[in-house]
Formats: C-alpha cells, sequence, structure tokens
C-alpha cells in the first residue's frame, strides 16, 4: 500500500503540492488527471523520492520515503516509467532491462537475460533485445522503459506521462501494453493526458488542481452526470480534453 | 631519426594512456560530492596547468633527486607527460560527466542502484564515448608537447634531430623533416581518435554527431 499523508511540496516560493492526501491500495489502477503545471508528476518524484517532501509523509509498504533505508526499501517495492523514456543510451535493450535486476536484486546474469527476453516479448520486442536505444522508435523505447520497470518485479509501478513524447501511434502501441498489464493485476499509479484511456483502465480517478487533489472518485463516479462531471472544473477539463 | 621517432611515439603511447587514467580519475574526483576530495582535484589542475611544463619538467628531473627522489630520464618525461596531460583531459571529461543527461541519472537512482554502480557503469561509459573527441586536441598537444623532453637529455624525435642538424650543417633539410615528422604523427592520432569516436558512438546518440 501507499500512503500519501498531507504531502506538501515548495520549490521556493512556489507551492506545488498542497496537503495532498491519497492511498493506492494493491490491485488498483490509480489515474492522476490535472492541467500541465497541477503537480501531477511532482507527486509521482515525491513517491520514488528524486523529490524531497517539505512536509508531510510518503510510505511504501510501510517504508518512509524520507529515510535513507526506508528510500531504498520503497525503490525496491516500486518501478519508474519516465516521460523521456530515459534509458541507457549505451546499452542494447536487454542490458537496459537487466542491470539493476543483476546490481540490485543480485540476480544470476542467465536468469536476468532469461526474463528480461520474456518481457521483451511480451511487448512485441523480442528481436530487438540487442538493438541500442538510438535505433528504435519512440514507442519501441517505451516499451523497453516498461520492460526495465518490470524486470524488478515492482509491487507498484509508477507511469509519469509516459505516452506524452509519442505520436498517437506509437501512443496505441504502449498503451495496450499498460491496458494488458492492468487487466493482470498490476498496481499502477498513472499520470497521464489520455482520458478515454484512464477512464477504461483505472479503478480510480484522482484529479489535482494547482497543487491541491480536489477529487478522489472511482471512475464511473468521476465521469458520472451527478459525479465528478458535476464539479464545475472537472467538467471543463473534461470537455476541453474532448475537444483536443 | 627513426631511433628517435620510435622513442617519441613510444613516450607519447605511455604518456597518453596514463594522461587519460588519470585525467579520469581526477574528472571523477572533482565531481565527487566530497568538499576536500573536489578541492584536491580542482589544485592538481589548477597547478599544472597554469605553469610552464618546462619548468615542471625541469623541477621532477632536476628537484627531486635534491630530496632524494631518483628516476630515470625518460620515466620522469613520461610520468611529467601523463600528468600535464591528465589535467586538461580530466577537465574534458568533467564536462562529460556534468553533460549526463539527468533523466538517465534518474531513472538508474529509482531502480536502486548505488552511486557507484551509477557512477562507474552509466555516467562514466558515457562521458568517455563523449568525450572521445574532444579529448583530441589534448592528446595532439601532449604529442607536440613531448618535443620539449629533449631538455632532460632524452633522444627523442626532437633531440635527435638536433643532433644530427648539429652534425650534418644541414639545419634547413633536418628541421622541415623534422616538422613533417611531427605533421605525420598528429594526423595518424587524429585519424585514430575519429575511428575510435566512431567505434565507440556508432551504436550511441550522444549529440556530438560525426
Amino acid at each position: 500500500m501507499i500512503v500519501i499523508e498531507n504531502v506538501e511540496k515548495r520549490f521556493g516560493e512556489t507551492t506545488v503540492l498542497k496537503r495532498i492526501n491519497l492511498t493506492i491500495e494493491p490491485g488498483e489502477v490509480v489515474t492522476i488527471l490535472g492541467s500541465s503545471g497541477s503537480g501531477k508528476s511532482t507527486l509521482i518524484r515525491c513517491i520514488n523520492g528524486l523529490e524531497a517532501l517539505s512536509g508531510g509523509s510518503i510510505t511504501v509498504d510501510g517504508n518512509d520515503v524520507s529515510t535513507k533505508a526506508g528510500l531504498a526499501a520503497a525503490r525496491r517495492r516500486s518501478a519508474t516509467v519516465f516521460q523521456l523514456f530515459n534509458l541507457y543510451p549505451h546499452m542494447t535493450a536487454l542490458e537496459n532491462i537487466t542491470l539493476a535486476p543483476i546490481n540490485v536484486l543480485k540476480k544470476p546474469r542467465a536468469e536476468a537475460e532469461a526474463r528480461a527476453r520474456e518481457l521483451l516479448k511480451l511487448v512485441g520486442l523480442a528481436d530487438l533485445a540487442s538493438a541500442y536505444p538510438q535505433r528504435l522508435s519512440g514507442g519501441q523505447r517505451q516499451r523497453v522503459g516498461i520492460c526495465r520497470a518490470l524486470a524488478m518485479d515492482p509491487n507498484y509501478l509508477l507511469l509519469d506521462e509516459v505516452t506524452s513524447a509519442l505520436d498517437p501511434e506509437m501512443t496505441g502501441e504502449v498503451l495496450d501494453i499498460l491496458a494488458e498489464l492492468a487487466r493482470g493485476g498490476t498496481t499502477m499509479l498513472f499520470v497521464t493526458h489520455e482520458v478515454e484511456f484512464a477512464r477504461r483502465i483505472s479503478s480510480r480517478i484522482v484529479f489535482l488542481e494547482q497543487g491541491e487533489l480536489i477529487i478522489d472518485m472511482p471512475t464511473e463516479r468521476f465521469f458520472a452526470e451527478d459525479g465528478g462531471f458535476a464539479v464545475p472544473r472537472i467538467r471543463q477539463f473534461l470537455t476541453k480534453m474532448k475537444k483536443d | 631519426m627513426l631511433e628517435g621517432f620510435l622513442l617519441t611515439v613510444f613516450a607519447c603511447t605511455l604518456a597518453i594512456i596514463g594522461a587519460v587514467i588519470i585525467g579520469a580519475l581526477m574528472a571523477s574526483l572533482r565531481t565527487s560530492g566530497n568538499r576536500i576530495v573536489r578541492g584536491v582535484a580542482f589544485a592538481y589542475s589548477d597547478v599544472f596547468r597554469n605553469t610552464p611544463f618546462i619548468v615542471q619538467l625541469f623541477f621532477f628531473f632536476y628537484g627531486l633527486p635534491e630530496i632524494g627522489i631518483y628516476i630515470g630520464a625518460f620515466e620522469t618525461g613520461v610520468i611529467a607527460l601523463s600528468i600535464i596531460g591528465g589535467a586538461f583531459v580530466s577537465d574534458v571529461i568533467r564536462s562529460g560527466i556534468l553533460a549526463v543527461d539527468q533523466g538517465v541519472i534518474e531513472a538508474a537512482k529509482v531502480s536502486g542502484l548505488s552511486r557507484w554502480t551509477i557512477f562507474t557503469k552509466i555516467v562514466l561509459p558515457i562521458a568517455l564515448r563523449t568525450s572521445v573527441r574532444p579529448m583530441g586536441s589534448v592528446l595532439i598537444n601532449m604529442v607536440l608537447t613531448s618535443s620539449i623532453l629533449s631538455t632532460i637529455t632524452i633522444n627523442e624525435l626532437t633531440g635527435t634531430a638536433k643532433i644530427v642538424a648539429s652534425t650534418t650543417f644541414k639545419p634547413f633539410e633536418v628541421y622541415l623533416v623534422l616538422l613533417v615528422l611531427y605533421a605525420s604523427l598528429t594526423y595518424a592520432l587524429s585519424l585514430l581518435i575519429n575511428t575510435v569516436h566512431r567505434r565507440l558512438n556508432r551504436a550511441m546518440d550522444t549529440g556530438g554527431a560525426a
């Protein structure tokens, strides 16, 4: 379980996150929606320890991310997929996927590689194990990024606008895989602009507005006329996203 | 002059290897989180970059024996050249380290890799690849600077040329040949550097397009 309690994040004078409370139970797919600059990505970066909290606390399966040991344990339980893929450019797809399993989980190389090939096959990239990131399309890179995250056998998958840098076709490739994972019961925290997709796969939707969590609803309620849609800001957001 | 030429090639090869090792080490220390380590590494490169090579060379060759440190002329020359080369190489590699994409480092951090693993398996390998080409001019300068080794009794290329010039009384021809030899040597080195650059960066998009 990921428990986010009263989390505050300030950059200098700017408050990016204001007293955020959110709990993610195993098996849930929670989507975070909100405009650019609403603090969605920052929230993900607080969970995986890339940003230090200004206040409040975050625990991942009971491990407090603000302590060194807690963060190390939390990072073993979660894995992040990034907007810009962030693959290691000097390593092949296979090496990208096996680096952390070998060095962090201390898996034997053969075992790590077998698992990596299995994952690559799952995302349709079995033939590209020895390709370097530069040779891959954006969608392929992101699929390798997803394999790299899954190879750590995470309890939680943190997805930070993973399709924002992709064209619609490639976005489709990546979303199909995520939908598959969601069906398989992977717990996900999903920051996205893909509203329709979020509606399809998430169990819950939260909405951030200028650093405040203003809505936390089951997906159906969120889109219902008398639910989230009844909130003027949400209606405005959803209508606008539909037009784009 | 062939022997002198070979000695120059040999001395430069050793010194370049030494300079790259020292440079990579110093660059790593200069990006360290520890202030003292960083300070020492910065002091090293500042001292050696801001003093004349010939003075450093005399200091090692004539100065050190006075306090009881004896090393041969050739060894002194190679060590001095490695040290000055290392100071400049460390600059190049340090920029390479600082230029590594933060996103890539963040991906490594969140996957739980240790700082040591991140540095040795990701940051340094990427930095070395991007540094090959900018390192080129430093290494070429080392070859040119190696001519100064002739001042401490090493009969490398320039040293033998001097002897030949004074025994044949044909300084024009001798020094012309010398110029051509140095030019070919540095040209060969730049070809080698380009090849290494292409090899290492073939797979990688480092921004430094060939």
